[in-house]
């Protein structure tokens, strides 16, 4: 027999003023099942409180309403104060007569009516409560960070470091990522290398740091607490356990002219290589469609200058599989693809420009190459064509950003500062060089960064023009750039020795199909959707899985170092529980009486669904029915209102507490 | 009181925990008058809002019903209302073929921080629904009984 | 044609490649077609073929009784083939478990019945051994599809809500429509449920018009338009209007028709950004 408790509030003067509360509590303590219904100034205060939790005591309350605010304000509160007392918190329910009645009805009989309306719903559904426990979730404390950049390298040592392991998986050769290729940075030039290698090699050697390049995340299983990631390693050719990194190997290597993708094409390396001198790990591959010894069968002079025996052209792919509890994503960015298709879409853009077909248009990543101590040309800034240092360079900024009709709609972000970067770069080594710049505004929100372009301009003299570029063509060996100056409003055009586009930045390659294994959502640019934009930004909808650096959305190195170390900490607020306590209101299968058509399976945003399949003791097939995994559900219903029988119910808002409450009405 | 002979419908609104129900919430928080004749069942997602309660909402006497979540794109689970809306599409064929007024069945997309459109859409559904009349048409087949 | 299907199925039967064959027979003379699950090789006689065939057999699929008669062959004409591809979407059968005989077939009924004729699976298509030829149906054949939706929903809604309470005060509440439906294979129906009880279970006019929806709905985007349950009523209550007028939103919206195309995503269970929504506030 139902002994429920209403504890209606005043809320001071907020609802008594509009509700007549001690008539409501006269009405509703006339309700079947309602033991006790009394008024109190503050339910919500101390005081409001013991009360409540004397009368469950004193009337030996199965269940409790409490009409005050609404539940979103106070909800927790009492749920609290009831499981305080020995009373299942999920027998409580909240009649909100004060946001949706008192303070929105000001006629007093027509607001009182309706708040005894809303407790007598709210006493028909505590009247079909159950008492429900919190799901305990075992957390494997051990994470798995995707990307090896400077996000990623920044997520594994933070947590590795709190004294937990991590598996960080890498598709290239080499951790290291985007940063490892850059020149220097803005906004205090200091060298990109200097300051990353040193963060490499800690991961490398680092006790709590398995580390998988050359690696690519194949599928994953399992949920929060629980994923079984399959990683999937690529052929090496070389065994890394005997390798010492002598590099005898590449120095010998006969196939020498393949473009260095780390390069950016700019460059050109052997097929047995590491991708950059200071790679983590040291250990070459073999580019099998470069080799030799696989494209002509004969060869094999790194094998014989090789005195570690590391060299193994048997070599197979192979899948290791990593039990973690929380996985970080940190697969950074690419450059918008000038003047060729995108992805899909069909759209060109930048044809105009000549990217690909003139050598001395470049992007800027290329342009970091150039500059780069330890690129190509050895940080000497010769252009691509003829090797000339190039006297007059036209940087232009927004290639394929902010521009709705050929390029990307959104703001890249970090070009206004690395354009601004570069002209400083160059002019520091080309002294009696001019450096142009095309831009739409400058955008350089960041501490100490106005002040840096402020630099570029006013110290090493870069001519900023605000305008955008038409055409590109090349006559005589130089670039003709046409532009305009929209401040002075006069076409511009400018004979150039060298183009560098500051090309837009996007997610990596290959991030959706990611996302997908994972359950992460993205936008229409392909960028990780986290779970909140202001309040949950390291979090994503699937539990357990972050993000972090510029596959989120762009961003400079310090921002995805401090997203990276955000994510850190929430793997670290994880990893700080044995088990992880999930809220119970979730979905429940009837699995007699599931169909099995598995609708719901399909519909489910959480993937939270799976198909089972129920045997005897023999282990013969008795049925199939979809199952609800606990750690994945987060309780939104969809399921319910799919499945035709209704199979499915969602504890806290079941069927048949939405009837009751509709039966409730007069 | 009201004069007894002024109809007052009964409106009941489903909404979703997260948007509508909030945006309701700021309607009370900014103080926003509106008709009292709205009964919300909270859910936790427009998801979950199955036609089956429409139906019994009618069956209970409902003389209009709302259904409101939050908007495309922001729903709390990813996708919940991108599912209610396709099956609305399809329900509200079944409600044109059986005859059942489409002016009493509303749809909406309110977010939390729409404490006005709540208001404006309680309003004006009540006084629309003010006009049609008790929706006697359903009563009746709830009647023959 | 009925000589090769009978040869089709005896040679099924006598190479152990089915143990029993799910066809159409005949019990009376003047009585429509009856379903009937030959096992031996000499019983193939018993099966018929004419244009009182109107049974759609893929409901026998999710009988337990008929399962247990071993691999199964069955018959069926364009129409019901389709329910074979829901059903297969739905994880009710294992269709490489099952031996389709397809029928061409060019309507059934005299006169032909209204689904025969805007139907344009006049050959079954996804069947592994097909028996027949038919021909070739109209060009315009699926621009008649919407035919009678169309004219009924011209008529005014207080118009439309009283054709339907003066149908479903007929409604005695038997069930046949599920009984006889390929797709209603729920283990417990909505409407046996009693906690809570969702459709009033007594034959009011309440009641059936809940149950009418549901069984509507419930079929949204699934049914196939085979018109079993029109056939099954005994009170002759046209409830292929209902599930013409869902297949009607469900072509017209989602460019979906259940059945046909077995790389199209069931509409229900699935969205899209771009779903129309002019009809939310």
């Amino acid at each position: 027999m139902a002994r429920i408790g209403v504890f209606i509030c005043w809320c001071g003067e907020n609802i008594a003023r509009n509700v007549d509360v001690e008539q409501a509590a006269t009405q509703v303590a006339e309700l079947p099942g309602v033991a006790c219904a009394l008024a109190y100034k503050y339910m919500c205060s101390d005081p409001g409180q013991s009360l409540i939790r004397q009368k469950i005591a004193s009337e030996h309350l199965t269940g409790i309403v409490v009409a005050s605010c609404s539940p979103h304000m106070h909800l927790r509160t009492f749920r609290k104060a009831a499981a305080a007392e020995g009373l299942n918190p999920y027998l409580v329910e909240m009649a909100n007569i004060r946001e949706h009645c008192s303070w929105v009805h000001h006629d007093r009989a027509e607001a009182t009516a309706k708040a005894v309306e809303l407790i007598r719903m709210a006493v028909a559904k505590v009247r079909c409560d159950h008492a429900l426990q919190p799901i305990a979730i075992p957390v494997t404390r051990r994470a798995l960070v995707i990307g090896g950049g400077v996000a990623g390298i920044q997520a594994a040592l933070d947590i590795a470091d709190a004294g937990y392991q991590v598996v960080v998986v890498e598709r290239e050769p080499s951790i290291g990522g985007k940063m490892a290729g850059l020149s220097e940075t803005f906004p205090t030039l200091d060298c990109s290398q200097c300051i990353l290698t040193p963060r490499m090699v800690d991961v490398g050697q680092h006790p709590n740091i398995t580390l998988h390049t050359y690696s690519e995340v194949e599928s994953v299983e399992g949920y929060l607490g629980n994923f079984k990631v399959t990683i999937r390693k690529k052929a090496r050719y070389v065994d890394v356990a005997k390798c010492t990194g002598c590099g005898q190997c590449w120095n010998a290597c006969p196939s020498k002219k393949t473009p260095s993708a780390f390069d950016y094409n700019m460059g050109t390396r052997t097929a047995i290589y590491v991708p950059f001198p200071q790679a983590v790990p040291a250990r070459p591959v073999i580019d099998r469609n470069a080799c030799l010894h696989f494209l002509k069968g004969k060869c094999g002079v790194c094998a014989k200058k090789c005195q570690a025996g590391a060299i193994n052209y048997e070599d197979q792919d192979t899948s290791v599989v990593e039990e973690v509890g929380a996985v970080v994503v940190a697969t950074g960015f690419q450059l918008y693809q000038i003047g060729k298709e995108r992805n899909g879409d069909g759209t060109v853009g930048y044809g105009e420009y000549g990217y690909g077909e003139y050598p001395d248009v470049i992007d800027s990543l290329q342009f970091e190459r150039l500059v780069s101590a330890s690129g190509p040309t050895g940080g000497e800034i010769r252009r691509p064509s003829d090797g000339q240092v190039p006297k007059t360079v036209v940087f232009i900024s927004c290639v394929g950003s902010r521009d709705n009709a050929k390029g990307l709609s959104y703001c890249s972000k970090i070009c206004c500062m690395y354009t601004a970067k570069h002209t400083m770069l160059y002019k520091h080594k080309v002294h009696d060089g001019t450096a142009h710049v095309f831009y739409m505004d400058i955008r350089a929100g960041g501490k100490n960064y106005d002040e840096f372009v402020r630099r570029a301009i006013e110290q090493d003299g870069a001519q900023y023009h605000r305008g955008r570029v038409s055409k590109i063509t090349q006559e005589n060996g130089r670039l003709i750039v046409r532009g305009v100056d929209t401040l002075v409003g006069e076409p511009l055009t400018v004979e150039a020795d060298l183009v560098v586009l500051a090309s837009a930045m996007r997610p990596a390659d290959g991030v959706e199909p990611l996302a997908q294994k994972l359950n992460v959502g993205y936008d229409e640019n392909g960028f990780l959707s986290e779970s909140h934009p202001k309040l949950r930004p390291v979090e994503t909808n699937a539990a357990g899985v972050f993000v972090c650096g510029a596959c989120q959305g762009p961003k400079d190195i310090p921002e995805s170092v401090a997203q990276a170390t955000a994510a850190a900490g929430k793997v670290l607020v994880m990893f700080g529980h044995e088990k992880l306590a999930r809220e119970p209101e979730i979905a429940k299968v009837n699995e007699t009486n599931c169909a099995a058509c598995f609708t719901c399976v399909r519909a489910c945003p959480y993937t939270a669904i799976e198909k089972a399949e129920i045997r005897d003791r023999k282990g013969n097939l008795v049925k199939r029915t979809a199952r609800v995994n606990q750690g994945l559900c987060m309780g939104c219903g969809t399921c319910v209102a799919l499945c035709p029988s209704k199979s499915v119910d969602i504890e806290g808002f079941t069927e048949q507490q939405v009837y009751a409450m509709l039966e409730s009405l007069e | 009181m009201n004069e007894a002979n002024v109809f007052q419908p009964k409106i009941i609104a489903y909404v979703c925990n997260w948007c509508t129900y909030l945006g309701a919430d700021l309607a009370g928080t900014n103080r926003l008058e509106y008709p009292a004749n709205v009964r919300i069942i909270r859910l936790p997602c427009t998801g979950r809002i199955d036609f089956n309660l429409i139906v019994k909402a009618f069956e209970r006497g409902a003389d209009a019903v709302l259904v409101s979540g939050c908007h495309p794109g922001d729903c709390h689970y990813t996708a919940g209302n991108y599912h209610a809306r396709r099956r609305w599409i399809l329900f509200r064929q079944l409600l044109e073929t059986l005859g059942i007024d489409a002016n009493r069945v509303h749809f909406s997309w309110i977010s939390a921080a729409e404490g006005k459109k709540w208001q404006q859409v309680i309003t004006e559904i009540t006084e629309k629904t003010k006009a049609l009349g008790p929706y006697t048409a359903y009563r009746e087949i709830c009647q023959e009984c | 044609m009925l000589d090769e299907l009978r040869q089709t199925c005896r040679r099924l039967l006598q190479d152990g490649a089915v143990q029993a064959v799910i066809g159409y027979g005949r019990a009376s003379p003047d009585d429509p077609a009856v379903p009937v699950f030959i096992s031996k090789p000499e019983d193939v006689d018993q099966l018929v073929w004419d244009d009182r065939c109107f049974a759609n057999l893929t409901k026998y699929l999710s009988r337990k009784e008929v399962l247990s008669l071993g691999k199964l062959a069955i018959c069926v004409k364009g129409c019901d083939e389709r329910a074979l591809l829901v059903l297969e979407k739905e994880s009710q059968i294992d269709r490489s478990q099952i031996t389709v005989i397809g029928l061409a077939c060019d309507g059934v009924g005299q006169p032909r019945l209204a689904k025969c004729e805007s139907c344009d699976v006049h050959m079954p298509r996804r069947a592994d051994i097909v028996v027949g030829k038919a021909t070739v149906p109209d060009a315009d054949a699926g621009a008649k599809r919407y035919a009678e939706i169309e004219e009924f929903l011209k008529r005014t809604p207080q118009d439309r809500m009283a054709y339907w309470k003066k149908e479903l005060s007929r409604c005695v509440k038997c069930y046949a429509c599920r009984q006889v439906c390929p797709m209603c294979y729920c283990r417990q129906c909505i409407v046996d449920k009693n906690r809570p009880v969702s459709i009033s279970t007594s034959a009011t006019l309440k009641g059936n018009l809940a149950w009418q929806i549901t069984r509507a709905f419930h079929l949204a985007g699934r049914c196939v338009g085979c018109d079993e349950c029109t056939r099954a009523c005994p009170a002759g209550i046209d409830l292929r209007l209902l599930n013409l007028s869902l297949a009607k939103a469900a072509e017209e919206n989602f460019g979906y028709r259940p059945g046909m195309d077995p790389d199209a995503e069931p509409i229900i269970g699935a969205y899209s950004q771009q779903d129309h929504e002019e009809f939310i506030r």
